[in-house]
């Protein structure tokens, strides 16, 4: 078993001759060898309410910031319950679930299951939990009403290939009701050792039915749906050791099923990777809506459907880049705000900064990484670095006047 | 009756506060029983835990109790603590300096491929140039010998993990001989 492992491992850094790099590390020009650019260390323990800097949170006027919720140490990816009384967050290396329920003043916090490989996925569906870890899927039926409930393992109905380096899961139901589940490629850059992974899948909720949706996806750990058009839009990382200026991360659609997205041998608007060679590298590649900055570590995305936001707000997506590592000067570490345009086209702006404070150098308190809508309309931003949730609430500024 | 609450609020502040010095207190001489009175390990087999970057003993601690790193003897030491303890034993561990303890002569012809594998393999990006470590990436310097052979074998042989599989793929398809060697050497570090 673990030959097989170390050999699919060996297979997947085989393309650039650096068999032993790890899979972060690989890929890295001479000219880097000397870096010293490596992941952020994540933080395993609870941050005190008191040391979590929300004060320094920066938002356009009328938009407030408070802590809603802490002691969550990893949590990253949120499940809202419809009543907005529950939510769910998955982790990565702590390898806990945790519910927070509110009962309207003050929120508590339990873990629901723990001791997993990385569950970082997290969906709700007709009050039933599913997680997905990066080796196991297990569902919590009826967890939102009735609390501590044992899990059904589906780990068997999935499907999941065994690499586990960019394999941890964002999961959400779609508006077809079907589960979609992404599986990221095991390396930085490379020909993937299978076909099963650098792909975006879709299954029924019982795990049948599987379909692959997008090909050529790098590592996605993001995506939402258009509330009018109902097309699926997600999240990619760009590759790293590729120079301070990219490639860059993505926000790509899916307009119908079986698109190619370009890993790994086209990216940007259209460029050859320099590494992994094919003629015609870029031919039949769907290209980005929107490139989302170098390095920035594109996360979650919502399509803000409230009434709480005015009313330009509507329909547009929130978008967390939680903040680059391979990159020698800091860029992300912040929320932006994307408008797709009636012709398709996107663009950006920022909306909720103050993260990173040390200029050009690296210096945060936290890190944005996930993005949810509660019912009243305001916005969860979840920080995996303080283990916090915030919530960002708007209410008009003063004489400002009020439009229908 | 806010002043009553706010004195209530107060007690139950120095409480924890001092259940956690005494606790603390306690966790320590039991860390010492094993890692050494300083942290300096008298065991090959046991690391040394003296000068260690804080987040790695926090995180490792964690992931003893969360028993995603499994350990028969740290198990029932960790099992039930809290952060706030977890971090004073870190902060306390982290501050203490590490010293070579005594591990036989060294071999040269040992010492000359650990130093040419430690340079190969590029631990000196992650675990620092003087092998030192930062933020959650262990000090080598002077880790006991015994203790890394076992420990870098594990993460080769899958046996370990936790936290992610970095150190899995940098280990991958080193020799048992190279990785004597890399012990050899690395434990004979010196360096603050």
């Amino acid at each position: 078993m673990n030959k097989l492992i170390a050999f699919a491992v060996t297979a997947a850094f085989a393309a650039p001759a650096m068999s032993q790099a790890p899979a972060w590390h690989q890929g890295k020009p001479p000219a880097q060898a000397e870096s010293k650019l490596a992941p952020h260390a994540g933080k395993m323990t609870e941050t005190p309410a008191g040391e979590i800097h929300v004060d320094k949170l920066k938002l356009p006027a009328g938009f407030k910031a408070e802590l809603w919720a802490s002691g969550m140490p990893g949590g990253r990816a949120m499940a809202i319950s419809e009543d907005g009384k529950k939510v769910y967050l998955g982790t990565r290396v702590i390898g806990r679930v945790y519910e927070v329920s509110d009962d309207g003043s003050k929120r508590s916090v339990r873990v629901v299951v723990d001791k997993l490989t990385q569950p970082a996925g997290v969906a709700l569906k007709d009050g039933n939990l599913y997680v997905f870890a990066i080796d196991k899927v297990l569902r919590f039926d009826g967890i939102t009403k009735s609390g501590d409930v044992k899990p059904v393992d589906m780990t068997a109905k999935f499907d999941l290939p065994k690499e586990q380096h960019h394999n941890w899961k964002y999961v959400a139901f779609g508006p077809d009701n079907k589960l979609y589940v992404p599986f990221g490629a095991p390396c930085n850059i490379c020909e993937p050792p299978s076909k099963e992974y650098a792909q975006i899948r879709r299954y029924n909720a019982d795990g049948s039915g599987k379909e692959v949706i997008a090909t050529g996806v790098r590592n996605s750990v993001g995506f939402d749906w258009h509330p009018k058009t109902k097309e699926l839009y997600f999240t990619d990382h760009g590759r790293d050791w590729a120079g301070d200026k990219g490639f860059e991360d993505e926000l790509n659609k899916v307009s119908k099923p079986g698109g190619f997205y370009g890993f790994p041998y086209c990216h940007n608007n259209g460029t050859p990777d320099p590494d992994v060679k094919k003629a015609k590298a870029c031919e039949g590649v769907t290209k980005p809506v929107l490139l989302m900055g170098p390095h920035a570590a594109v996360m979650g995305i919502k399509f803000y459907t409230g009434k709480m936001f005015p009313a330009e707000y509507q329909n547009t997506a929130f978008v967390v880049r939680k903040g680059s590592w391979n990159r020698e000067k800091p860029f992300g570490f912040d929320v932006v705000n994307v408008r797709v345009g009636e012709d398709g086209k996107a663009s950006s702006r920022p909306f909720m900064s103050g993260f990173q404070e040390g200029g050009d150098s690296y210096k945060f308190w936290g890190r944005p990484a996930y993005v949810a809508q509660m019912p009243d309309g305001a916005l969860l931003v979840s920080d995996e670095q303080t283990g916090a949730i915030y919530r960002i609430s708007y209410q008009s500024p003063k004489g400002a006047a009020k439009k229908k | 009756m806010p002043g009553l609450l706010r004195k209530g609020r107060w007690a139950c502040v120095l409480t924890a506060f001092f259940s956690v010095v005494v606790f603390s207190q306690e966790k320590i001489q039991l860390c010492a029983a094993c890692h050494g009175p300083e942290g300096n390990s008298p065991d090959p087999k046991i690391p040394s835990i003296a000068g260690q970057p804080k987040l790695f003993i926090e995180t490792q601690l964690v992931l003893f109790r969360e028993e995603l790193r499994k350990s028969e003897q740290m198990l029932p030491i960790v099992r039930g603590m809290k952060d706030p303890e977890i971090i004073k034993l870190a902060e306390h561990f982290s501050k203490l300096p590490s010293k070579g303890m005594e591990s036989g002569k060294p071999d040269a012809a040992l010492l000359k491929t650990g130093a040419e594998k430690a340079k190969a393999l590029r631990c000196g990006i992650c675990h620092t140039a003087d092998f030192g470590g930062q933020n959650q990436v262990p000090r080598l310097a002077g880790q006991r010998e015994t203790y890394l052979e076992a420990e870098m074998r594990a993460y080769r042989d899958g046996k370990r993990s936790g936290g992610d599989t970095i150190m899995a793929a940098a280990l991958y398809g080193v020799s048992d001989a190279d990785i004597r060697a890399l012990a050899h050497f690395l434990s004979r570090r010196g360096g603050p």
